[in-house]
């Protein structure tokens, strides 16, 4: 049931937050923010991920005198992830796409390591706070569905700059030959 | 088409200044890293909820996920691509010696948002626009400015939005309209190219620039 919390049509949200071990916080802080952007980051490599983050709560935000002061004792890597399908599939694509995750997570207590492939599962499950509510603008779309259509939306602005003037024979042609023929 | 191809090098310029601004600035590279890439932006609170008001918002977003309406409302701005709301418990996941345990005094919201930013274009939008909804989830909070106006609203996710870390995105450079309008794109090209197959070239024409006409706002 608070697994389905977590999936709106083909996406699923999924949160984890892992305590660091005392006194390591710096070595995380230096792990995520070494991880590439764009194109060259490890999460790059599973084409199923919309969007993540990584990120460190050392402390919480005291809202004024109507709330009593509440503090961590620990701190904690919160990674956040919206991606296609399920997480079973995805925490292997993990374990055999990106060894990176080893420079984030080794920091972190009971961190079990991308080679122990069951306790690693268990350990995210554990770790893993279930989503009240998640909602998507694109719902069912995945990830290379979305890049696909946004390469076509700039090759069809492309041709129909360059297909203007073209009477109906040659407009066909040049068509057929691009998108037709061309696939 | 001329707009078009005036708006998508607007768009190139823009990518090439921030490129070049970070490129000049690592250290402000680093920190607009967390939640800043390409157009987007992703912006993350954690905060205290009344213990009160924690079974209304459970049964809420409960409800909010079967209420079609609801997630209609919730994204009736065309520039958030996600949203997420997580009710945290006071124990925070535990896993033995050395980490200290957490019981937190109070329930926590955690609010994540991937959206086309800046996020006081955002804010704007929703404190104006959808103010009761905004004071539904966190109204009950602590010291919480409900809006309208914006600016206290703008104030309070200023001194909340956890900042720093990575952040990843796999179309960066699209906005939310972007997408939308490329998929459209994609389903209506599918459909010229199915019915290109059997038309003359006259006949095929006109679909072609009736296809045109239908998408160009969205090229």
């Amino acid at each position: 049931m608070g697994d389905r919390r977590n999936i709106n049509g083909t996406t699923y949200a999924l949160t984890v937050f892992t305590a660091i071990i005392p006194g390591h916080e710096k070595e995380v802080l230096a792990a995520i923010e070494s991880v590439p952007r764009g194109a060259q980051s490890p999460l790059a490599r599973l084409g199923t991920v919309h969007t993540s983050r990584l990120q460190i709560f050392d402390h919480l935000v005291h809202q004024g005198p109507s709330q009593s002061p509440d503090s961590l004792k620990s701190n904690y890597l919160v990674f956040t992830a919206a991606f296609d399908g399920e997480l079973e599939p995805f925490l292997d694509s993990i374990l055999d796409r990106i060894p990176e995750a080893d420079g984030w997570w080794r920091h972190c207590v009971g961190y079990p390591g991308l080679s122990a492939r069951a306790e690693f599962k268990r350990w995210i499950r554990h770790n893993q706070i279930h989503t009240s509510l998640f909602a998507v603008n694109s719902p069912n779309r995945s990830v290379s569905e979305v890049v696909e259509s946004l390469a076509l939306r700039d090759q069809v602005l492309e041709f129909a700059i360059s297909a203007q003037g073209l009477d109906a024979a040659e407009l066909q042609a040049r068509f057929r030959h691009t998108f037709v023929e061309g696939k | 088409m001329s707009t078009v191809g005036v708006s998508a090098g607007a768009s190139q310029r823009l990518t090439a200044v921030e490129t070049a601004v970070e490129q000049a600035n690592p250290a402000l590279s680093a920190q607009l890293a967390g939640n800043r890439l390409g157009r987007l932006f992703c912006l993350t609170l954690f905060t205290p909820i009344r213990p009160q008001w924690v079974p209304v918002l459970r049964a809420a977003f409960y409800l909010g996920k079967y209420v079609s309406l609801a997630q209609t409302h919730i994204l009736q701005f065309n520039f958030i691509r996600f949203v997420r709301w997580t009710i945290v418990s006071p124990e925070l996941p535990f896993n033995g010696a050395p980490q200290q345990r957490d019981k937190l005094k109070y329930h926590y919201l955690f609010f994540e948002s991937n959206f086309d930013g800046p996020w006081q274009h955002y804010i704007d939008a929703f404190a104006y626009c959808i103010p009761m909804d905004i004071r539904f989830c966190w109204g009950r909070g602590f010291d919480f400015p409900a809006p309208p106006p914006s600016e206290p609203l703008k104030r309070w996710i200023a001194m909340n939005s956890l900042e720093g870390g990575s952040y990843y995105c796999a179309y960066e450079h699209a906005s939310t309209r972007m997408v939308a309008g490329a998929l459209t794109v994609r389903e209506r090209f599918q459909t010229l190219v199915a019915e290109s197959q059997q038309l003359d070239a006259s006949a095929f024409k006109a679909k072609y620039e009736q296809f045109l006409t239908d998408v160009q706002g969205h090229l």
